[in-house]
């Protein structure tokens, strides 16, 4: 029985949690390149070096000494993101959209005062957000105006993309879709819906939302196939470069479609999830055997990483 | 078409892909565990099954006595104990009482106890001692010395008398003749029946020296060597006054015979002796003896506790850096600490190999060591309490504001509060398990706790859930295996065994293989056609 399920599983090429971790974790990330992905706002100076956009870093907040000047650093700032430097998952992100009468209103348009903004900050310091429950400080960026192109399949937040990245050639991307479950966030195990997209055409494929396949929004009841991904080529570049600006071998790179700015790149993992292989209906064994077995010269450039993917990566077309 | 054994084999290999030196490692570390083991069974003589039951005897004896008045006097007590000899072996003994001075004297053929002190120290003594019964080493018992031919206590014409009603068994074999003498005791004589005058006389004589001494008589006129034997029928009793029997040596062996009927004892029955003689068994000086108890007790023993002796005399290396030969109370720590390790290897199984979610890596552990003070079922009553406690509690004292460090600290205060009450309620109503709690165990269930709180901010309540479950579920699991007994033993007799996991702990770091929760979790992509 067990067995039989087991053989299916290596049939389709699915990539287990421990042969991530032993085979390509384990062998491609070392541990010193951990903390450049592990902290936004060392990926943030690092892209800033690279040349890679990302959004616009308008505040640290390191003591809980700091947390009264906040709104004094915000000046007249209507809208702002509130993040943990080292938060997992989405957590103890809020986003807000407006200011009024001394209150902050966030992304759902809930209206939240001073207090809980200090109260909030000062748990984002207390490390309960971070990775280890370390100390932490609170980052506050620019707010993320989506383009329009995910719009009718998202429900309010932020629609973000993942590509997985191994020896620095995009194997796999999906796109996530906050729903009302998720509550506005981009994280599937809160409810949002993953999108695979295929990595040679740019568009996407169908969804999945915790383990089971979606053809439509949950929300919204759009569909979500074949949507054109717009800026895909210098996406993938950018995703391509992370693995020269980190030197992490298999890695997850989040990107955000700004209206305005463009692909920015948000965040990176070392131990990205295997719920993008759900989203693409499609293991990652094969692919990142195709790319072990690519040609020597690919490696040289990330142009040529990105090149060789649109053109050897296709979707199985169903 | 490939067949199905084939793809197994191929999964196996590719899943299995050990980088050689974890490969060699992991084998170095069996042969050393298995080299040691085999070393320990064959040349050492170890147990192969060390938790196999042997058969043993719990004796303990009471002394009750009372000073007679007179102070500063010392007072002594000297008692026949059991000693090691063919066929038994004590392995282990000793003073319970501890208010007088104990000192084990061998005289002659005996094992004496001997008490001394002041009398108004304690009223009471007792002594235990554990002897194991060994059907396989009968050696060869040691043949009668002098003592065992005491002087014949009949005069002359008695022990003419004597001879010649002996004389008729001459012909028969030790044994026979000795089941001969042993009837003719009760008055039953074989053929050719002595004659009725010579029967007459006998009469006489066994009023004279009470059916005992008559029967010693004919016993030392047969020429056979008797040892008189004071001690007990191994069963479950106690009594006040040791048992007696004559023991007849009839050249290969020495035979117990009642000294009431003349009949040897059966095969069957086995004999504890205390003291061999006359001397009483229980003496005191110094002070007046009110009672003496002895009780036994069958016991079962695992097979290592009847090494235990042999190992802390032995010279031999491996013996002699065993884990027994630490101090007793050193010992039980270590058969808690040896269980860890199977602990984390239950732990790596259940998470890389099923899956489970667990706060932290090494907490379930801790957590089924905290369950063997407080038992699995209370255990998980806490541990359920408490995470509900916490929850209802977080929904308040959010509203509060408080900084991380002192709200978790404040929900962890108020949890042993509530346990106090708990315990209070429990001591009201008789029930000792709410009182049980043990600081260990309360400290890792707290420290769990605080992971179950940083779950609920980090990743929200169902998670927590799962988390707490999953950790539940592993806890338990390893608190069923760390307790199965045999177990233990087998990991205190055969610490090498931690080698052996630690080779497992290799092979299982190169499992690259999906978990038992990736069948589920991918289920749709094992579908697709």
């Amino acid at each position: 029985m067990i067995v039989r399920q087991f053989l299916s599983l290596r049939k389709a090429g699915v990539l287990g949690m421990n042969r991530r971790n032993t085979q390509y974790i384990m062998r491609f990330n070392r541990r010193s390149g951990f903390p450049l992905v592990d902290d936004k706002l060392t990926t943030k100076h690092l892209a800033l070096k690279h040349g890679i956009p990302t959004p616009p870093l308008y505040h640290v907040i390191s003591y809980h000494g700091e947390i009264a000047g906040v709104e004094k650093a915000l000046g007249d700032r209507e809208e702002f993101a509130l993040k943990p430097a080292r938060g997992s998952g989405g957590s103890g992100i809020v986003l807000i959209t407006d200011r009024r009468e001394g209150k902050f209103v966030t992304q759902s348009g809930k209206a939240i005062s001073r207090e809980e903004i200090r109260y909030h900050i000062s748990d984002i310091l207390s490390g309960i957000y971070s990775l280890e429950g370390l100390e932490d400080k609170a980052v506050i960026e620019g707010l993320i105006h989506p383009d329009q192109v995910f719009g009718k399949v998202t429900y309010e937040g932020v629609p973000d993309v993942r590509i997985i990245v191994y020896r620095g050639v995009p194997a796999m991307a999906m796109v996530r879709l906050p729903t009302r479950q998720s509550d506005g966030k981009a994280n599937l195990h809160r409810g949002a819906v993953g999108v695979g997209i295929d990595i040679g055409r740019g568009k996407t494929l169908d969804g999945v939302r915790r383990s089971g396949a979606i053809m439509r929004h949950p929300d919204t009841g759009e569909s979500l196939r074949d949507i054109e991904v717009p800026f895909w080529e210098r996406m993938l570049l950018i995703a391509a470069q992370c693995t020269d600006m980190t030197g992490l071998g298999y890695l997850g790179v989040d990107l955000v479609i700004d209206k305005n700015d463009g692909p920015l790149l948000l965040e990176m993992n070392a131990r990205p999830g295997l719920q993008i292989q759900i989203a693409n209906r499609t293991g990652l064994v094969e692919r990142l055997g195709m790319i072990d077995r690519a040609p020597k010269e690919i490696f040289l450039s990330p142009e040529k990483r990105v090149t060789w993917a649109i053109q050897t990566i296709a979707e199985p077309r169903s | 078409m490939r067949s199905g054994e084939d793809i197994v084999l191929e999964i196996l290999g590719r899943s299995f892909t050990v980088k050689r030196p974890a490969l060699w490692l992991a084998v170095a570390l069996f042969l050393i565990s298995l080299s040691v083991i085999e070393y320990r069974v064959f040349r050492l003589g170890y147990p192969l099954f060390p938790t196999s039951p042997v058969k043993a005897w719990g004796l303990s004896m009471e002394v009750f006595f009372e000073p007679t008045g007179k102070d500063g006097k010392e007072m002594e007590i000297r008692a026949g104990l059991p000693q090691s000899r063919p066929g038994e072996a004590v392995i282990e003994q000793g003073d319970l009482s501890g208010s007088l001075q104990f000192n084990l004297l061998a005289e002659g053929l005996n094992q004496i106890g001997v008490w001394s002190g002041d009398p108004e120290e304690g009223r009471v003594l007792s002594y235990r001692a554990t002897v194991l019964l060994n059907p396989k080493r009968l050696a060869k018992p040691k043949p009668p010395g002098a003592e065992s031919f005491p002087a014949i206590i009949a005069d002359k014409s008695e022990q003419i008398l004597a001879k010649r009603l002996v004389e008729r068994y001459a012909s028969l074999k030790a044994p026979e003749k000795l089941k001969a003498i042993g009837s003719a005791s009760k008055g039953i004589w074989r053929n050719p029946q002595p004659d009725d005058n010579d029967l007459k006389q006998w009469s006489e004589v066994q009023k004279k020296h009470g059916a005992e001494g008559a029967l010693e008589i004919l016993l030392r006129v047969a020429n056979f060597p008797i040892r008189k034997v004071q001690g007990f029928i191994l069963a479950e009793s106690v009594s006040t006054q040791p048992d007696r029997w004559f023991a007849v040596w009839t050249g290969q062996r020495w035979r117990p015979m009642q000294i009431e009927t003349g009949d040897l004892y059966p095969e069957s029955v086995r004999l504890l002796p205390l003291m061999i003689g006359d001397t009483p068994l229980v003496k005191i000086s110094g002070a007046k003896l009110q009672e003496v108890r002895w009780t036994l007790s069958k016991q079962t023993l695992s097979k290592w506790r009847s090494h235990f002796e042999r190992i802390q005399r032995s010279t031999r290396f491996l013996d002699q850096w065993s884990l027994f030969t630490l101090p007793k109370e050193f010992q039980d720590n270590f058969h808690i600490l040896l269980l860890v390790p199977i602990g984390v290897l239950m732990i790596s199984v259940l998470r890389n190999i099923v899956g489970f979610p667990t706060f932290g890596i090494f907490m379930p552990v801790l957590m089924a060591l905290a369950f063997r003070s407080t038992g699995l079922a209370y255990g998980l009553l806490i541990f359920a309490g408490v995470v509900l406690i916490g929850y209802l509690l977080r929904r308040g004292i959010d509203r509060l504001r408080l900084l991380l460090v002192p709200r978790l600290s404040f929900l962890i205060t108020f949890v042993i509060l509530a346990f106090a009450v708990f315990a209070l309620i429990g001591s009201k109503f008789g029930m000792r398990e709410f009182m049980a709690v043990g600081l260990l165990p309360f400290v890792i269930l707290s420290m769990t706790i605080e992971r179950f709180f940083i779950v609920i901010e980090e990743s929200g309540t169902l998670r927590a859930l799962q988390t707490a479950a999953g950790s539940a579920a592993v806890a338990a699991i390893t608190y069923k295996i760390i307790q199965i007994d045999p177990l233990q033993l087998t990991f205190f007799v055969y610490p090498e065994l931690l080698f052996a996991i630690m080779g497992f702990l290799l092979l299982l770091g190169n499992y690259s293989g999906y978990r038992l929760s990736e069948i589920l979790r991918f289920k749709i992509l094992g579908e697709k056609p």
